[in-house]
């Protein structure tokens, strides 16, 4: 029987800026920011040979992938640079089987592919440690604090940059069920992923308050292998990094980037036991009359009624109970990581519908609407005031003396997901169960050996090839451990 | 050659969320940092977010 998908990852693009500069160069930032990272590290071995972005999953190949014109300016300017193109890039791969590169002119920290929600979401937040630990670096050579790196999706004047989570699961699935039972899910979970955005952009209704999701803006379409333009729903990338025989891999890029992480775990978990479900052909049947509008229609008000394609109306709260209801049927007692899912899906759903200010210390739109009005009516503010757009972005500063989330968190006001030596210990150490055990083992000890690196393997500096690709569950991955543990002398 | 063996010998559990019983507890504290953070946003500049500019991402 199909299970849960057996692998998750999750991909941040950080926004970057030198407050010291005129116009801060993002190219040169990201450069010189990556180069200060501390962590041990292999440093520029990244196959790109093994990359392969312009498959679709409906079945064909596009010959480029699109930006806007702007873009297109910029990228011409790049060219004229004194470095080339994988210079720029300044690819990582971490022991912590994490890389960290810079990818399209922003930092971005790729957490480790991992089989267990907790490990994932420490991992995440290991990221933004490891990100914040090369900022302080670089701002120690510049000797001031000019550098800032911003952990959010947006820069609030129509350039969005990317949150992608990453979900490996049965290619034997037909990829159309998977869409039509998926769609309504992934429009609605902004109720709880949401991480807030003061204002709007792009060309809809203007929009005066908080919005639920810092992405609503940037969705444009149900399904599109773009990234850049037309921002779809379903991303349709056919790129699984394992075996295309047996797998696809789900790539969502119309999630935000989440300080809290129970908001993190939250989005990610719930997502995997509805996938899990649409495996079973067990999911609730919704089809929404205009899955595009209506996302950005809940993010400015979570309780606008949704047109079905059958003529009734359903709010996104009843979407979500109804995936949660059948999601209870399927996963309770699945495992421990089933019911904690479960539990605090259910509890969310409740107290959004109770009263949204019981979310105010684990959901970033809940948080942000607290804190927010409580500074509002301090100062006297409206919500088109641009001070609000202002501390909206410093919600996400990750400097621990200027972040507003920071600073919520050092004064115990939102939920700690995690002890501080579990973040630690996944700053340097890789999740346990998955291939990326292997590849973090393997920069640890053989790091100076290594030719070239990507997710589905290696190749060491004497010819020697280790191929992950069908490395995937837990069980393979003790087994090729085990048939290799004399040959790697991991210590 | 079980010294070797790095999955068994450096197994250990997932992280898990900082709680005993059921979901994660809401923290005690809820007044007494309000001050101290409504002083860090009066800090910010109400003009920050117009410099703040980047590149589309993806």
């Amino acid at each position: 029987m199909i299970d849960l998908p057996p692998l998750m990852g999750i991909e941040t693009e950080y926004g970057i800026i030198r407050e010291s500069e005129k116009k801060s160069d993002p190219v040169e930032e990201s450069m010189q920011l990556l180069k200060r990272c501390s962590a041990p590290s292999v440093f520029g071995a990244w196959a790109y040979g093994r990359e392969n972005s312009h498959l679709d999953m409906r079945g064909f190949r596009v010959g480029s992938l699109a930006q806007d014109e702007e873009e297109d300016a910029f990228c011409a300017e790049d060219r004229k640079r004194s470095y080339s193109y994988l210079e720029m890039k300044c690819d990582r791969v971490l022991t912590n089987g994490a890389r960290f590169y810079n990818d399209h002119t922003h930092p971005e920290y790729s957490s480790p592919e991992c089989n267990d929600l907790f490990q994932l979401v420490a991992h995440d937040v290991a990221g933004e440690h490891i990100v914040a630990r090369a900022t302080q670096l670089r701002n120690q050579d510049l000797g001031e604090s000019s550098v800032q790196l911003f952990k959010n999706n947006t820069d609030y004047i129509g350039h969005s940059y990317g949150t992608h989570d990453n979900y490996l699961i049965a290619r034997e699935i037909p990829f159309d069920d998977l869409v039509q039972a998926l769609v309504p899910f992934l429009v609605t979970r902004q109720l709880y992923a949401g991480a807030g955005k003061v204002g709007y952009e792009g060309d809809g209704e203007p929009f005066h308050g908080l919005q639920l999701s810092q992405r609503s803006d940037f969705v444009e379409t149900v399904l599109s292998i773009e990234t850049m333009t037309q921002r779809p729903i379903i991303n349709t990338r056919d790129e699984p990094h394992a075996s295309s025989k047996d797998y696809r891999r789900l790539h969502l890029i119309l999630g935000d980037a989440n300080m809290s992480a129970y908001a993190t775990a939250l989005k990610v978990g719930t997502t995997r036991l509805v996938l899990g479900l649409i495996a079973r052909g067990a999911g609730p049947d919704f089809e929404l009359e205009n899955p595009v509008a209506d996302v950005a229609r809940i993010s400015r008000d979570l309780n606008t009624p949704l047109k079905q394609t059958n003529g009734k109306t359903v709010t996104s709260l009843e979407i979500q109970f109804a995936y949660l209801e059948q999601a209870q049927k399927v996963w309770r007692d699945h495992n421990e990581e089933c019911n904690w899912i479960l539990n605090e899906w259910s509890r969310t759903l409740s107290d959004l519908q109770q009263d949204p200010e019981k979310l105010s210390d684990r959901i970033d739109w809940a948080i942000k609407q607290k804190l927010y009005r409580q500074f509002m009516e301090s100062e006297n503010l409206g919500w088109d005031d641009p001070w609000l757009q202002s501390l909206d972005l410093e919600y996400h500063n990750l400097d621990p003396e200027r972040g507003l989330y920071r600073g919520l968190e050092q004064e115990g006001q939102v939920l700690e997901l995690f002890k501080g030596s579990e973040i630690e210990s996944a700053i340097e150490t890789p999740p346990v169960g998955s291939r990326a055990w292997i590849r973090g083992k393997m920069v640890e000890h053989y790091g100076d050996d290594i030719q070239s690196i990507h997710w589905t393997g290696l190749k060491l500096k004497n010819g020697d090839v280790l191929d992950l690709t069908s490395v995937i569950k837990s069980d393979e991955v003790e087994t090729w451990i085990n048939d290799n543990k004399e040959k790697w002398q991991w210590k | 050659m079980e010294m070797n063996d790095p999955l068994r010998r450096e197994k250990r559990d997932a992280p898990k969320p900082d709680s005993s019983e059921g979901g994660p507890k809401a923290p005690e504290s809820v007044k007494p940092g309000r001050d101290n953070i409504l002083k860090r946003m009066k800090r910010v500049d109400p003009k920050q977010s117009e410099n703040y500019k980047q590149r589309t991402g993806q």
